[in-house]
């Protein structure tokens, strides 16, 4: 019994096996021919992004697209941590970090130095204010998608390090969790850099990058491209072509409580990642990351940008009225909501893109946020920017529809970015 | 004799502090025509002058697409400052003495707005800067201080 047992199990073992060889064989390109060699795994490139109420420390976000970011010391495989709530923004270049979070998680990443042996420091220009802190390197894993070494900035919301040079955030540091309702900010834009050969060239050095002396005097200089915080999309060893933020439709436009997407990584390069066969409308950027915007009939237009770092459609219509309520300053609270707007998209007239897309209307509501879902995470007609002199295509945008972001020089298909693509 | 040379010279030499002292660093919004010169200066920019309807322009212009425009009535006032670049300018420069004022209404601000723009607007003073990183631009001016027939859509 024990035996026939053992026989009968052991067979089972073999059938079961057999059949696992054939499932395996199957999935993975099973008809490869008579040689038999399998293809490789695919690399895992998708992250799920959930726009929720925001992190633990810092509840009351509204449309902010959150990943879960694994970090590494660089070359460790112990020194890790995986930090939540990291803010998805198509609208800068490069991962930066909460001090006080990276703390929390007990993780310390190597500082860096520059030429000098001074300390590298950066003042990083954001819309509304600046960053101040140190560069660093680590490993950046999400899905399964690792940049080895690469640097980042430490938000230096503790002010641990040397202080922010006077000319340095006059318009406000948002250094804290609770300025960006993030624990850090996952910057997946077009470039590979946060400034490029702006900063990187021997004229007079922009007040971006700064050695700091162990007593704290920071002093402008110019930096390398790849010692500059790195975009790490474009820094992975597969699927670092571009991106595709795929988010889900709202439920209710007046306020969902969270919404789900998908970050996906490459473009072209796996069969989740294709560009759409017909339907997609391609946007050249510039040198800034733009294109180019006419809203709602105007003889001139400004420079557009898809841009999942704002909370908002942000753009100049002085018709529209602005909100007088404390909870909503700084947007639009039209009267007779929801406003229908059109606005339309072209490429670049300069750019280095090989991308020559026909310019394509965009219609958009504006609803009055006043009348909005009370404590809602995610809202579709929020807007906002009067004086603006640009279009910002903000989260509202990407609700409902996929948006491709292709890297500066790299290609797919036909097409070399930087460029936008929906 | 030898006494009263050397009070006057340290005399003098106060003065001349106080004199740099008192000199508000490149004080642009408020300030005078003198202080464009110290923004230009302090960007390493050149500065060019074109006359308008009822005000001068003055324009910076410097490294990586820097431009920074000052609006500058007929008594000579900087009533308004526009810019647009690669990086946010010295906002406490070109704000000069409206700086504190500034800073205030931003910090009264709660919660913060979208990182894409900031508005601050009080009766005396509008700043208005929005962008990304690598191009960011923006205004402030005195509402009171536009030229009678100017539109605040000028201010550009």
């Amino acid at each position: 019994m024990y035996a026939e047992s053992r026989r009968c199990a052991a067979a089972v073992r073999t059938a079961l096996a057999a059949v696992l060889l054939g499932l395996i064989a199957g999935c993975f390109g099973g008809k490869g021919g008579p040689s038999g060699v399998t293809q490789p795994l695919p690399t895992l490139n998708v992250v799920t992004i959930t726009v929720d109420s925001g992190p633990a420390t810092a509840t009351g976000a509204i449309n902010r697209p959150y990943v879960t970011v694994h970090v590494c010391a660089a070359g460790s495989s112990t020194q890790c941590a995986n930090i939540d709530h990291v803010l998805v923004d198509t609208g800068s270049w490069g991962l930066r970090l909460v001090r006080s979070t990276l703390t929390a998680a007990a993780l310390t990443l190597a500082p860096q130095t520059d030429a000098q042996g001074n300390a590298l420091e950066e003042c990083a220009t954001f819309g509304s204010g600046q960053t101040w802190g140190p560069i660093a390197r680590a490993d950046i894993t999400l899905a399964g998608e690792t940049a080895a070494g690469i640097p980042l900035q430490v938000l230096d919301d503790t002010q641990s390090g040397a202080p922010a040079p006077a000319t340095c955030g006059a318009s406000g540091l948002i250094n804290g969790v609770a300025d960006w309702a993030a624990n850090g900010v996952l910057g997946i834009g077009v470039f590979a850099q946060d400034c490029g050969m702006n900063c990187a060239g021997t004229g007079a050095p922009l007040p971006v990058y700064y050695g700091c002396t162990a007593a704290g005097v920071c002093t402008a200089e110019n930096v390398a491209v790849a010692a500059q915080v790195t975009n790490p999309a474009w820094a992975f060893a597969t699927d670092n072509n571009g991106v595709i933020v795929s988010m889900a439709n709202l439920q209710d436009a007046n306020g969902d409580a969270s919404a789900q997407g998908q970050l996906i990584f490459g473009l072209g390069t796996q069969a989740d990642n294709a560009l759409p066969g017909s339907g997609l409308q391609l946007l050249g950027a510039d040198a800034n990351g733009d294109f180019q915007t006419t809203y709602n009939g105007a003889s001139v237009s400004v420079p557009g940008l898809l841009d999942t770092g704002s909370d908002s459609y942000l753009f100049d219509d002085p018709t529209i009225q602005v909100c007088t309520s404390a909870a909503w300053v700084g947007y639009y609270c039209p009267a007779n909501a929801p406003l229908v707007r059109t606005a339309i998209n072209a490429s670049a007239a300069q750019t280095a893109a090989s991308v020559s897309g026909a310019a394509g209307t965009v219609t958009f509501a504006v609803g009055d946020p006043d009348s909005f879902v009370a404590n809602a995470a995610a809202y579709g007609g929020l807007a906002g920017g009067a004086g603006a002199t640009r279009f910002n295509w903000g989260m509202p945008f990407f609700y409902g529809r996929p948006v491709y972001i292709g890297f500066e020089g790299r290609s797919v298909t036909s097409f070399t970015g930087p460029f936008y693509g929906y | 004799m030898f006494k009263d040379l050397y009070l006057n010279r340290v005399a003098a030499a106060l003065l001349g502090i106080a004199a740099v002292c008192i000199q508000p660093a490149h004080a642009a919004l408020g300030g005078d025509a003198a202080s464009v010169d110290e923004d230009a200066a302090a960007v390493a920019g050149t500065h060019s002058v074109s006359p308008r309807q009822g005000y001068d322009l003055h324009v910076i212009a410097a490294a990586a697409g820097t431009r920074i425009a000052e609006f500058i009535d007929s008594d000579g006032r900087v009533f308004a400052v526009t810019w647009t670049g690669p990086v946010m300018p010295d906002l406490r420069a070109l704000l000069g003495t409206h700086y504190a004022a500034f800073a205030a209404a931003l910090a009264a601000q709660s919660p913060r707005p979208p990182h894409a723009a900031l508005r601050v607007a009080t009766p005396g003073l509008v700043v208005e800067t929005g962008g990304h990183m690598r191009a960011v631009s923006g205004r402030a001016y005195l509402p009171g201080g536009l030229p009678a027939d100017m539109a605040v859509s000028d201010v550009r």
